[in-house]
């Protein structure tokens, strides 16, 4: 077990204006952040895959689309 | 009395130190390095031959992303082992040894790549990932051999005094920072195996001149092997920080140990078997092989996912008992003056970015938009240049007071210094990536060509050039103070008014976690049934297609001339086959 659980009271600064338990701890603010994070992360994946990854050719991938669609190969 | 670790394991805070300054050593050579080549690259100030370039590049990424990195964490898991558990180590002579071992096998590494600068015949410029054909001075392979010999026996020292602790605490559950080492540790055991068989069996027998040649791409693969997982190496000493101490620096405690050790538990078992995303595009090896590499890649973001959630959900914790509210506004409550909390919180803020770029690099088809570019560098200077190193820089503020019972010299100094490391790294990764995206290539003294130039859609090359200097004198900067603080520090006098050495205390503790997850034994089992599986197949076929020894050796029997590397041949292919049947018997034991 942690030794450190009695030393806690004294070490606290003034700074520490409650005590919040696990049953009284949600953490709201963390899904926020998270959340926004993943948002972030799913746009720039869009981006980069749609438009640097795709838009860079020639790329397999692209030759594929375009002769899919197309049915003309690129040069 | 104040209640640090030197005053409480006085013999082990000398090497924990010793460990530390070796790191720093190898920080300061390595950061110039850094400078160097990159206002080189930039063509800001050359200085000079461009042949020497790849000497730097080679001293750069060894000296930092080995022995900084590495030194470094073995110095903070003997210190997590011996205050969780509460004991000394068992045998200090033989934590002397190991820590010895290491020091000279770095010395050794780094005569011939030192050498490499004169004009004498030895050198080893053949940068840290060692391909074959690039080849070494033997010097510089047996160097790197004694120094992951010293690290295992780093790796004996930790266990032995768990089980030494195990034998009076019969019916404790391991606690968190001796879990996280000994995970560690394992993964570590498992992972070096495979360059120790690319050293031993190959590269130096070749560099001996014992072999004619060597298959390049099964010394390839064997390194990466290894390569993915030490990434793991490195990054699970900074998770430790993140779990153990940030949590009490922020003011509250760490939100789940249960998770912690869940997440400690899958990064030994999946951190192996995905080495060969580092081989996208190497012909030869099948896309099935990739495709099973890439999979196991994506469940390894499930651990990093957990540690997000957890961490900041601690510090979530920590602002809320200062006083913190709302959804975003608890952020303020957050003690950001505090260099050891901002350097850790900010090293976690990159590790962010960093995801997005490596969600990139982990991509079969997308790999190829930025393989073997500049985005690559850009990717791993957020990962082990900031998340790891920051974070080890901002704990070592920490530490530096517990091993040394000094205070710390300067906490604004510290302050300013991981803010300019943020900063400088914003510019320099940020520009590395974009630079990559225009087809730049990495480890190329002199990106530029007759004929050609990168086009941009936004900014210009000149634009990024000059933001990857800036990025890089800030760089520069941030470690002249940081090295600042640490002689200013030894130079103190001793202090009887240092904080106690604590980790964070658990909101929900070990007797949370289910029983199993303490079960070593299992855990490794089940890694090393992952690894037969991803490696034993692309391997096998590796030696099928290219020979042991390159394709020109497959052609038995072989002259008189040639009898000593018959002989050769066939003792590594009994060892390796020797080795692949005791792996299935340990396997089968230990499930
Ligand atoms: C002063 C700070 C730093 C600067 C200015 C810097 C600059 C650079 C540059 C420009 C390169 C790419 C060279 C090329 O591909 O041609 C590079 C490579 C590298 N850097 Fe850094 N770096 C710094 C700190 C770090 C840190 C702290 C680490 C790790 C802990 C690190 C690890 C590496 C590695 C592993 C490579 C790759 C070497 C190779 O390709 O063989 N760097 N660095
Ligand atoms: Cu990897």
């Amino acid at each position: 077990m942690s030794q450190t659980a009695e030393h806690e009271a004294s070490n606290e600064t003034s700074e520490h204006v409650r005590e919040i338990g696990h049953d009284e701890f949600d953490p709201i603010g963390t899904l926020t952040l998270i959340g926004i994070y993943f948002l972030i992360l799913v746009f720039l994946w869009f981006f980069m895959y749609f438009v640097e990854f795709l838009g860079n050719d020639p790329t397999v991938v692209s030759g594929t689309l375009v002769f899919l669609a197309t049915g003309e190969r690129l040069a | 009395m104040t209640n640090t670790y030197i005053e409480s394991f006085p013999a082990e805070a000398k090497v924990v130190r010793a460990a530390f300054y070796s790191s720093f050593l190898a920080l300061a050579i390595g950061g110039l390095f850094g400078i160097i080549q990159t206002l080189h690259r930039t063509g800001y100030y050359r200085f000079m031959d461009s042949a020497d370039y790849y000497t730097v590049l080679t001293a750069h990424g060894v000296l930092l992303a080995i022995t900084f990195t590495i030194f470094f964490l073995v110095g903070v898991f003997t210190w997590a082992t011996t205050t969780s558990l509460d004991r000394p180590v068992e045998d200090i002579r033989f934590t002397w040894a190991w820590y010895g071992l290491m020091v000279l096998g770095t010395v050794l590494t780094a005569i011939p790549i030192f050498a490499g600068f004169t004009d004498s015949e030895m050198s080893a410029s053949v940068l840290f990932t060692f391909y074959a054909p690039l080849q070494g001075h033997p010097l510089f392979y047996f160097g790197l051999v004694l120094f992951v010999v010293g690290t295992w026996l780093a790796g004996v020292d930790w266990f032995r005094s768990w089980w030494a602790w195990k034998q009076e605490h019969p019916d404790e559950r391991i606690p968190l920072p001796t879990f996280m080492v000994l995970t560690t540790t394992l993964m570590w055991y498992i992972a070096t195996l495979g360059v120790a068989a690319a050293i031993l069996l190959f590269l130096l027998p070749w560099s001996l001149g014992l072999v004619e040649s060597v298959n390049p791409l099964l010394t390839r693969t064997l390194f990466w092997f290894f390569g993915h997982p030490v990434v793991y190496f490195w990054l699970m000493p900074a998770y430790m920080m993140w779990y153990v101490l940030l949590p009490k620096i922020s003011g509250g405690k760490l939100f789940s140990d249960p998770l912690a050790r869940v997440v400690f538990v899958l990064f030994l078992i999946l951190s192996v078997p995905t080495g060969i995303h580092h081989q996208y595009l190497d012909p030869g090896i099948a896309e099935g092989f990739k495709f099973i590499a890439m999979t196991n890649t994506m469940f390894l973001l499930l651990p990093s996912l957990l540690t997000a959630f957890t961490v900041v959900a601690s510090m979530e914790h920590g602002a809320r008992q200062r006083g913190g509210t709302g959804y975003l506004g608890w952020l303020k409550a957050l003690p950001w003056r505090d260099p050891v909390f901002a350097g850790m919180a900010l090293a976690g803020l990159m590790f962010a970015a960093a995801g997005f770029s490596g969600m990139i690099n982990a991509g079969m088809n997308i790999n190829y938009l930025v393989h073997n570019t500049f985005w690559v560098v850009g990717h791993f200077h957020l990962t082990v240049g900031t998340a790891v190193a920051l974070t080890f820089m901002a704990v070592t503020y920490w530490f530096l007071p517990q091993v040394t019972g000094k205070a710390l010299w300067s906490r604004s100094v510290a302050l300013g210094q991981v803010v300019l490391w943020f900063v400088g790294m914003t510019f320099m990764s940020n520009a590395m990536h974009r630079g990559g995206l225009l087809g730049i290539p990495r480890r190329t003294a002199e990106p530029q060509y007759e004929g050609f130039e990168f086009e941009a859609a936004v900014g210009s090359v000149g634009e990024l050039d000059a933001q990857i200097a800036l990025g890089g004198a800030l760089l520069t900067l941030s470690l002249v103070l940081f090295f600042a603080n640490v002689v200013g520090t030894a130079l103190n006098s001793r202090s009887d008014d240092l904080p106690a050495n604590e980790y964070a205390d658990t909101l929900s503790g070990p007797s949370d976690a289910p029983l199993v997850l303490d079960n070593l034994k299992l855990w490794t089992a089940i890694a090393i049934v992952l690894v037969i599986f991803a490696y034993s197949f692309p391997l096998l076929s590796i030696i099928e297609r290219g020979g042991l020894f390159g394709p020109e050796l497959t052609e038995l029997p072989v002259s008189i001339g040639l009898g000593l590397e018959y002989l050769w041949v066939t003792t590594v292919s009994t060892v390796t086959a020797a080795g692949e049947t005791a792996i299935t018997i340990i396997a089968g034991v230990s499930s």
